[in-house]
């Protein structure tokens, strides 16, 4: 039996699954939906008192590979977590490894987020394994997830071949009570198979959190009767006992996310209904309204809607007489991002912005960054942009963003390469000590691992000066003069040398530092001064702003402004902003001498 | 026991800790409970909404007009999550506005839903602790007593979870949220079992 229970995200109950079964080293690289796996270890370690190694990697090969070294060779149960972009990253070592006898156990967790809603592509971490022939399991919620943990680690130690748990954002991320078992004593008893219902004119297959929305969504519309339901956990090797199932009805729905999979291993096109026929949206994230739509849909079909859910639409039309903010994705007030974005975006309005993956892709809404390819490709794209316009004998000022997290993990390669072939762009590394979007992880820089003991740091100026890179400079974004001075001047050097130019743009995540950003910061004085030219919102965008109809001035929400005071900047009427628009039309942009040189 | 309740706000202003709160509560009280935390990219001033399902449920997900309670921790929120609150259900929503507009009040007239305005950002600035507006929120709702979220339970969750240097203060403003829902009268008037 189990002693005690806890509270937990799914995150959380994987970790504890393999703090249980005895897991000893961890490693991962910080991406959402699954930043929590990781700390998760660290939490029960300390209140099992078990020994395991855990390290954030700088990247998820290197989490693999540690993982798979110390599984693989060296007897260890090992487990490596990251998202399902980050797989990809892990590829060319899962692609070996699968071939593999490994002495100990390996666990990957892979995180899928359909949607997506934080990442740059849907992606089904099922597919790959199953098309390459790893076993793959797919829990349905937080505790689930804590029992396949435990049964896979130890069921990859007993079969010497690593295993992979899919989950989702929303089995991540959801919250329920999971019950804490000794180390070595978890009793798992899974759920899966034909679960409910007993009739045969329909049977629906699903599996992880779409299941259980068919489940809740069957008892709604009050088919839990008539509508079989089988539950797939382990997605591959596929369970001979669903072929039987599907022999025994007459039509099958499959909901699964996010792309076809036990659809495509079930194969029967006249049969099943799914993403193939279009009875299942081909993409995006699978919602309750969703799955209430696809079997209200279907049930009408074969005749036997009970409760139809009929919509109200005079909520709608309620709703189209209020003002509603629609809040988009933006960066946090007094991020240093927007700071640096508003000095590139000053220069060269219509210039050429790669951009990379992290909070900073959100400079996006300021003009500053134009793509969003995969990590590393802010640099790499950068030099593709080059070459087109150099063989055209055009050199256009080409201004790349990326992160210090993102920098470490992929652009070291990139970078070395732009020197070597001597490609002329501008690279600002938006420098704020943290891997900010995931959840503040700390960063190699930081000299600090995941447990928050000490360790050697490393500047990201030493690498960057290591890997061949003469003009380097630290600026602190704030300084938007200096910021402005600086680029042009990088331009210069980029004309002169044929070497990329890179700017260090660094000033600590206020997340990190809590708090204002200044703590006197002198008031804007709206009333008098704010003309309602709106400027601020196009080249700032800031979610402490927004625009009064009623008095036609902008509107400052005090409990979001972090009294940076950069804003002034991108005001037409304050000295700061006035100063910047008369350089730009004596046609001397970034006149002012640039900061520390 | 079944409730599905909608908690609605920007980031930074302790809509998840309210939830968090909520399924502490319920799960302390003996009862089985699922939430979902559902957040987009930007930590700071973005939309959030947390769903908190109490009851035999196998996903934290509410349905279009499934939900029964809806706290709203910011008025443009509330209109957001206006399509997912059920004919008949409770909204609690934190505005400075003493009134909605005409269309959302025939709204709610039509649909049967108890609303109830408070002012929870000016309480919790009273208290001098501006982004506890989320405590004042959740002593109001404790007034409406609907269990298991009764003021005792909610009291003790807030205890497990706060950290001691700022408890004492969250305290007071849930106290000063129950207060004012008190003092409107009718709070207490809902029968427990209607959601």
């Amino acid at each position: 039996m189990h002693s005690r229970e806890e509270v937990v995200i799914g995150n959380q109950a994987i970790a504890r699954g393999l703090v249980e079964a005895g897991l000893e080293i961890a490693a991962a690289y910080p991406g959402t939906p699954s930043s929590e796996i990781l700390p998760g270890v660290v939490y029960f370690r300390d209140m099992e008192g078990s020994k395991i190694h855990t390290e954030w990697s700088t990247n998820e090969l290197c989490a693999f590979e540690v993982a798979f070294g110390a599984a693989a060779y060296g007897g260890a149960r090992a487990a490596c977590f990251m998202k399902q972009v980050g797989l990809n990253v892990a590829f060319p070592a899962l692609m070996r490894s699968r071939e593999k006898s490994i002495e100990g156990g390996l666990v990957i967790v892979s995180c899928d987020d359909p949607g997506p809603q934080s990442s740059q592509t849907e992606q089904d971490t099922r597919l790959i394994a199953t098309l390459f022939g790893i076993p793959v399991f797919d829990p349905s919620s937080p505790a689930e997830a804590a029992d396949v943990a435990y049964h896979a680690l130890n069921w990859s130690f007993e079969n010497k071949v690593p295993v992979i748990i899919r989950s989702t954002h929303r089995v991540s991320h959801a919250r329920e009570s999971v019950p804490l078992y000794g180390p070595g004593t978890r009793r798992v008893a899974f759920r899966e198979g034909h679960v409910a219902g007993r009739g045969r004119k329909l049977g629906i297959v699903a599996s992880g959190m779409s299941c259980s929305l068919v489940y809740d969504v069957m008892e709604e519309l009050g088919a839990s009767e008539e509508v079989s339901l089988y539950k797939v956990l382990k997605v591959y090797p596929v369970d001979e006992a669903l072929t039987g199932f599907v022999d025994s009805m007459e039509r099958v729905l499959v909901v699964e996310e996010t792309d076809q999979v036990i659809e495509a291993l079930i194969g029967d096109a006249k049969k099943v209904m799914g993403r193939r026929d279009g009875t299942v949206p081909s993409a995006g994230e699978i919602t309750y309204d969703i799955v209430r739509d696809i079997l209200s849909r279907v049930l009408a079909g074969a005749g036997t809607d009970r409760r139809p859910f009929v919509p109200d639409g005079g909520i709608e039309e309620a709703l189209s007489h209020v003002a509603v903010v629609p809040r988009p994705p933006k960066l946090c007030p007094g991020c240093p991002h927007r700071a640096s974005f508003f000095a590139m975006q000053y220069l060269w309005p219509d210039t050429i912005y790669p951009g990379d993956i992290g909070c900073y892709t959100l400079g996006i809404s300021q003009g500053a960054v134009d793509t969003c390819l995969d990590m590393g490709a802010g640099v790499t794209l950068a030099e593709g942009f080059y070459d087109a316009f150099n063989q055209d004998g055009k050199l256009v000022p080409i201004l790349a963003s990326i992160g210090d997290s993102t920098f470490l993990h992929a652009c070291m390669a990139p970078l070395y390469d732009a020197v070597r072939n001597r490609k002329r762009f501008i690279l600002v590394i938006m420098d704020n000590s943290t891997t900010a979007m995931t959840g503040m992880q700390p960063t190699p820089q930081s000299g600090v691992t995941v447990d928050g003991t000490r360790t050697r740091s490393v500047a990201i100026e030493d690498i960057v000066r290591g890997l061949g890179v003469n003009y380097v400079r630290v600026v602190d974004p704030y300084d938007v003069p200096a910021m402005i001075g600086t680029i042009n001047e990088a331009f210069g050097r980029v004309r002169e040398e044929a070497l990329p130019a890179v700017i260090i743009a660094r000033r600590e995540c206020l997340l990190l530092v809590k708090g204002a950003a200044k703590p006197s910061a002198y008031p804007a004085d709206i009333e008098r001064d704010c003309i309602g030219c709106k400027s601020c919102l196009k080249t700032f965008d800031c979610p402490a702003m927004s625009f009064d109809e009623v008095s036609k001035k902008i509107l400052i929400d005090d409990s979001l402004c972090t009294n940076c005071g950069i804003c002034y900047y991108a005001c037409p009427v304050q000295p700061q902003g006035k100063a910047l628009k008369a350089e730009k039309k004596a046609g001397r942009p970034g006149a002012a001498a640039p900061g520390n040189p | 026991m079944r409730h599905e309740i909608i908690c609605a706000g920007i980031g930074g202003r302790g809509v998840l800790l309210a939830s968090t709160i909520l399924i502490e509560a319920a799960i302390g009280s003996g009862l089985k409970a699922v939430a979902s935390d559902e957040y987009g990219m930007s930590q700071r001033g973005g939309s959030v909404v947390s769903l908190v399902k109490v009851g035999d449920f196998a996903s934290p997900f509410i349905g279009r007009e499934n939900g029964g309670i809806l706290l709203a921790f910011e008025e443009s929120e509330f209109y957001k999550a206006l399509l997912f609150l059920k004919k008949g259900g409770l909204a609690l929503v934190n505005t400075r506005a003493a009134e909605l507009p005409p269309s959302i009040a025939g709204l709610l007239e039509k649909r049967e839903i108890t609303c109830r305005l408070i002012d929870a950002d000016g309480i919790a600035r009273q208290t001098g602790m501006f982004q506890s507006a989320n405590m004042a929120l959740l002593g109001f709702f404790a007034a409406f007593g609907i269990a298991p979220f009764t003021k005792e339970v909610l009291e003790e969750t807030i205890r497990s979870r706060v950290p001691e240097k700022f408890l004492a203060k969250n305290l007071e403003v849930f106290g000063k949220g129950f207060d004012a829902a008190m003092k409107m009268g009718n709070a207490g008037d809902r029968r427990t079992d209607m959601v």
